[in-house]
């Protein structure tokens, strides 16, 4: 990880995806400003800079995309897609979102995601092992975004299939910028939706008027639609599911913490924030620098791109009371679903099927552990987490 | 008569989206750090204020009646 002493941080090294904290902790503490020479970025890693830049959109934009690579290829991005536009014409797009994704809207949902969730976990209840991926994150968020979306029920694996495949880098590799703004998917029911309207986000999304960036009070066009719908898929499918892996691994991994979930599930909604805070889905979030910005003594130039690592601003010790320490009852305000304009539209919903699935989880199995051999980590240029973790569930035979 | 509301942000829970700024300028706004607040002590009651205090993805809007002290958001559970 270091050259002659110095640090060198490659954000695709697939080998960083075991174990990224110390190289993080090392950033944090000797190159609060890091700047990369063979992929050409700047990064930040302490909880002060990264809560700071994140909020300042008017110096980190998003227009040219949150990932390093989209960032720098500097190609024209559609308007919709709300995670690579800045305000104010991403607030006028974000709103109408918003009202769908409102905490309380969200817990609404509750019943259904739990039904989703309860199907999800029947053929491996009894089970003396399974793979908790499989089985429930890959599982939950699609059928839950699916629901959202109104995409029909046999439909929505391959739709789950085609948006993580476009998010997916393989080895180090970089995303493709002409895969991440296909819409491929959705292409094929918004004609259908339009005859068919019902009670759902694509439905809502093709009739709700609103007054765009001239002026001009409209619906949004087809292509914007698909847009959203592609957005919400994409953000919401592998993120939840990645954060249901890390829930089973680290309730393997502190048994105690389990146990004390097991026994009183009111600890459930804090457990989940500490599993966000600890193990963050998405680690590290990119922007475009619009101006020259000066930062511990050096001058960051307009144009470059820069990463806010929100995984080592989580352990912050000049945040967090000893902060690689995994602590359940800690009350916590982390960086993992971002801060300012873009703060995590589906935070809401994600809470929901994190709580859901660790209930439902832990009433079905009080015990597990992983194994760790068959066990697979994986790093994308924009998620961590579990590809496939076997559970061992305790007392089954 | 026009009903006020007492519309308050929770600084310690705000992460500074700058939604209720950027739905409702004329009556919220926010400070140097980003976190929002209403642009006076109390606001005219409407469906606006109400939504903007719904739309918050954290909750950090809270809305009491001025004269009453009735909390209309978030409801009591």
């Amino acid at each position: 990880m270091t050259r002659n002493g110095t640090i060198y941080w490659d954000p695709y090294d697939p080998a960083l995806a075991v174990d990224p904290y110390p190289l993080y902790a090392r950033l944090r503490e000797e190159a609060p400003l890091y700047y990369n020479e063979q992929h050409d970025f700047y990064a930040v890693s302490r909880h002060s800079d990264v809560q700071h830049g994140l909020a300042d959109w008017g110096t980190y934009s998003s227009a040219r995309s949150d990932i390093l690579e989209i960032i720098q290829a500097d190609i024209a991005l559609p308007p919709g897609t709300l995670i690579f536009e800045d305000p104010p014409v991403h607030d006028i797009h974000r709103r109408l979102l918003a009202r769908v994704f409102t905490p309380r809207r969200i817990s609404t949902l509750e019943p259904r995601v739990r039904a989703f969730c309860r199907r999800a976990l029947e053929p491996v209840t009894g089970a003396g092992r399974f793979d908790l991926v499989e089985a429930v994150g890959a599982e939950l968020p699609m059928r839950v975004i699916g629901m959202l979306l109104g995409i029909p029920e046999a439909d929505q694996p391959a739709i789950r299939d085609r948006t993580d495949e476009t998010l997916g880098t393989e080895d180090g590799g970089k995303i493709n910028h002409e895969d991440i703004l296909s819409t491929d998917a959705f292409k094929d029911y918004i004609e259908w939706r339009k005859r068919h309207p019902s009670d759902d986000l694509m439905t809502e999304l093709m009739t709700t008027e609103f007054e765009d960036e001239h002026g001009v009070s409209r619906t949004l066009t087809d292509d914007e639609v698909l847009t959203y719908c592609s957005v919400v898929a994409g953000a919401g499918n592998e993120t939840t599911g990645r954060l249901i892996g890390w829930f089973g691994a680290l309730m393997a991994r502190y048994p105690e913490a389990r146990r004390a979930l097991a026994a009183d599930p009111s600890l459930i909604p804090n457990a989940i924030e500490e599993v966000l805070r600890f193990e963050p889905t998405g680690p590290f979030t990119g922007r475009y620098v619009t101006k020259d910005v000066e930062l511990y003594n050096r001058t960051v130039p307009a144009g470059s791109a820069i990463l806010f690592i929100q995984a080592a601003a989580n352990r912050d010790p000049r945040r967090f009371d000893d902060p690689d320490r995994f602590d359940i009852h800690r009350v916590t305000q982390h960086m993992s679903f971002g801060v300012g304009a873009h703060y995590c539209l589906g935070a809401a919903l994600a809470r929901l099927e994190g709580r859901i699935a660790a209930e439902e989880i832990l009433e079905r199995f009080p015990g597990w552990d992983v194994d760790w051999d068959h066990a697979e980590l994986a790093q994308t240029s924009t998620v961590r987490g579990w590809k496939t973790l076997p559970l061992v569930i305790e007392g089954a035979r | 008569m026009t009903q006020r509301w007492k519309v308050a942000v929770d600084k310690r829970v705000c992460v500074r989206t700058g939604l209720c700024a950027a739905s409702a300028p004329e009556e919220f706004e926010l400070d140097e750090g980003g976190q929002g607040h209403a642009r006076s002590e109390t606001l005219p009651a409407s469906e606006l204020v109400l939504e903007v205090a719904e739309s918050c993805p954290i909750e950090a809007i809270s809305v009491r009646d001025a004269d009453t002290e009735e909390r209309l958001f978030p409801p009591e559970s």
